[in-house]
């Protein structure tokens, strides 16, 4: 694995050996492990996204605020690669959560 | 969809700075903020700003907020509380969720200043109540006033750990430690120093293996770690603890930003061109939100958004703008240098630019060894009352200068020197350098006011405030008891702004020891 092949899909990082630290939830909102997130890694999610969308860390309550730099260098870590070599998920509106309710009830400005 | 000129997202020091400076050259301006209150993390700060005079230094956060607010109200700035951005277009259209409901808002120019979130670190525990981020805990002190806890471990040794630290002494907690991976404190000298002579201990190389408690924090063991970053067995501490605060960096908002389609950099900061602009024009980050740095210079480049978009948008003629922009450029550069600024973040420094030797103590304990101090240009003994400037590393800061009102105390035209004390002028012993120092280091030293005697006085911000008569100790740099020490007067003038002036009788050759006092006997 390199910084610029962990897109490809014929890789493997080799089996998920179980580590000390796999318990330890690092997406609050949605009680995702630092377990939980490798073995998606060694599962062939090499990147923030699939990460992401397999285990929705990150689409919680906080958006990603608490867990994002944590899911980022555990991802990074098992890659073997700098966190700074990972692309950034995607922002998408609302940043925030909003409820259905309001999301509906949209005015055209004050 | 309603229309304005600009629309800052986001209410504290840069996005107000950006809000004002905008409308003062007649833009309309409307501001929106999440929160019910205006000022971000200014309200939090209650501690007194770095910098000169035109950083508005020697102020305290929350008043330079009340005064932004003020400005604002006078330059007629729409303020939107409780309002939260949570769309941003390319086309600079901006979506609000505000009671209920969502509006859509068009702008001709856009300022994000939506500032930063606090980074965090998983360990065994992490989640139990009782674990916080140090910006957390601040809200709970100084907005809410509660305290967060009793007795406290902070992980984090940079300036928020370390001034967050010192606000948990002032509200009644106990401070255990103060934790930081890194070998060297990575805050202010000056700051670390207020901890250690309240005799908080520093473990530096060390991180927390875990925190311990059902159902809530009971106490947290730290472990010392290798050359490798690993823990090293047998290194355990363990302290009783029902609060751990977690100071380790921030990052910035971006994210509305991201979604405009800003362009960003390899660290994941938004890409900004001069005034903050971003790849997508018309839209401008400020502040934190655009990368990390402090309050003073979160106002600086609001303002500097603001006249690229007054310009861009026809309120300032090019001529105006480029003195407006040299202006805040220069007063943005003098924050910029010395031994913490972004460029030199992470050199091991040896001496200052004056060629004085780095105390390592300093850096490792957070304290001065009471024989470096004649190392510095500011310790330097006298006859009569006399300064003592315990400011030791290149720090942009001068109020010690700017208060003396006889010249005692020289800085210089260069903002990160160190303060010089001039023996050839007389102190009067007014006290003004003592309260206005930011970083409660400068301390009156009058060995000759009675035989055998010392009289020290010291910046002062507990409660309760001591009596004249009170009998205690006095305590060295490091919080070690150094002999009993009786209270001679505590001055409070409203020229000291909150800072009592503590003044102690101590045996004359404790005088350059004894640096701060505990009532009662050690
Ligand atoms: C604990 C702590 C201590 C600090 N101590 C100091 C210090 O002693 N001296 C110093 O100079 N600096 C200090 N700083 C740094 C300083 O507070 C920041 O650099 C400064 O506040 C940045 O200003 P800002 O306007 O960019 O962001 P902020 O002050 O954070 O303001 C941003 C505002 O935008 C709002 N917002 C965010 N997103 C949205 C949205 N989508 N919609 C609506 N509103 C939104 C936020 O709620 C907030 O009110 C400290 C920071 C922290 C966390
Ligand atoms: S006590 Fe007053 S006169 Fe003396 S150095 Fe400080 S500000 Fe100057
Ligand atoms: S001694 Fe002077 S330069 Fe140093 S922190 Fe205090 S006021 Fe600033």
């Amino acid at each position: 694995m390199s910084a610029t092949d962990w897109n490809d899909r014929i890789c493997t990082l080799g089996p998920f050996e179980p580590a000390p630290g796999d318990g330890f939830i690092v997406c609050r909102c949605v009680e995702i492990t630092q377990g939980d997130v490798r073995r998606a890694v060694h599962d062939g999610m090499f990147t923030l996204h699939e990460v992401r969308r397999l285990l929705r860390c990150g689409m919680g309550l906080c958006q990603g605020q608490i867990c994002g730099r944590l899911v980022r260098g555990i991802v990074a870590k098992e890659l073997g690669v700098s966190p700074t070599a990972l692309e950034e998920v995607t922002a998408r509106a609302p940043m925030r959560p909003v409820e259905m309710r309001v999301f509906g009830s949209e005015e055209a400005g004050a | 969809m309603s229309h304005y000129d600009m629309i800052v997202v986001g209410a504290g020091p840069a996005g107000l700075s950006a809000a004002v400076q905008a409308a003062s050259h007649g833009l309309r301006v409307a501001v929106f903020d999440e929160n019910a209150r205006p000022g971000g993390q200014l309200f939090k700060q209650i501690h007194k700003f770095f910098g000169s005079k035109e950083h508005m230094a020697k102020t305290r956060g929350f008043n330079i907020g009340t005064a932004l607010l003020q400005e604002a109200r006078d330059t007629g700035v729409t303020v939107v509380l409780d309002a939260v951005a949570v769309g941003l277009y390319p086309n600079r259209e901006v979506v609000v969720r505000a009671g209920g409901a969502v509006r859509h808002y068009k702008a001709d120019a856009v300022v994000v200043a939506a500032g930063a979130s606090e980074n965090t670190v998983a360990f065994e525990g992490w989640t139990l109540p009782g674990v916080m981020g140090a910006g957390a805990a601040q809200t709970m002190m100084n907005i809410n006033r509660v305290r967060p806890g009793k007795r406290v471990l902070m992980l984090g040794s940079g300036n928020v750990g370390l001034v967050v630290g010192f606000q948990l002494l002032q509200a009644g907690c106990e401070l255990v430690a103060v934790a930081d991976a890194a070998p060297r404190i990575g805050g202010y000298g000056v700051h670390a120093a207020k901890l250690a002579r309240c005799g908080v201990p520093f473990y530096l190389s060390h991180t927390i293996l875990r925190a311990e408690g059902t159902g809530r924090v009971t106490g947290v063991v730290i472990s010392e770690l290798d050359a490798q970053w690993r823990p090293k067995s047998g290194s355990e501490k363990h302290f009783d603890a029902d609060t751990i605060c977690l100071a380790v960096g921030l990052s910035p908002m971006n994210q509305l930003l991201r979604m405009a389609g800003c362009a960003v950099r390899e660290n994941g900061d938004v890409l900004c061109y001069p005034f903050g602009e971003t790849s997508v024009s018309g839209i401008y980050a400020a502040g934190d939100a655009a990368g990390i740095e402090e309050a003073s210079s979160a106002m600086i480049g609001g303002r500097l958004a603001a006249i690229g978009a007054a310009h861009r948008l026809g309120y300032l003629d090019a001529q105006t703008l480029a003195a407006e922009q040299a202006r805040l450029e220069g007063m943005l550069q003098s924050l910029r240098q010395g031994m913490f600024a972004p460029q030199n973040r992470g050199k091991a420094a040896q001496s200052t630019d004056e060629g004085c030797p780095l105390s390592s103590s300093l850096l490792g304990q957070g304290y001065l060894r009471d024989d470096e101090i004649a190392n510095y240009p500011g310790c330097k003994q006298a006859k009569g009352v006399h300064p003592v400037i315990e400011c030791t590393q290149n720090i942009p800061c001068n109020p010690c200068q700017d208060v003396c009102p006889k010249g005692c105390i020289r800085v210089g035209a260069n903002i990160v020197a160190l303060p010089v004390v001039d023996k050839t002028a007389t102190c009067t012993g007014c006290g003004l350098c003592v309260a206005a120092c930011p970083g409660q280091a400068v301390f009156l030293v009058d060995e000759d006011a009675e035989p055998g005697f010392a009289l020290v006085t010291l910046p002062y911000e507990f409660l309760p405030i001591p009596k004249a008569g009170d009998k205690g100790t006095a305590l060295g740099r490091g919080g070690q008891p150094v002999c009993p020490a009786e209270v001679v007067r505590c001055k409070s003038a409203s020229a000291y702004d909150r800072t009592s002036l503590l003044t102690i009788r101590v045996p004359k050759e404790m005088g350059m020891r004894a640096r701060f006092w505990k009532g009662g006997a050690a």
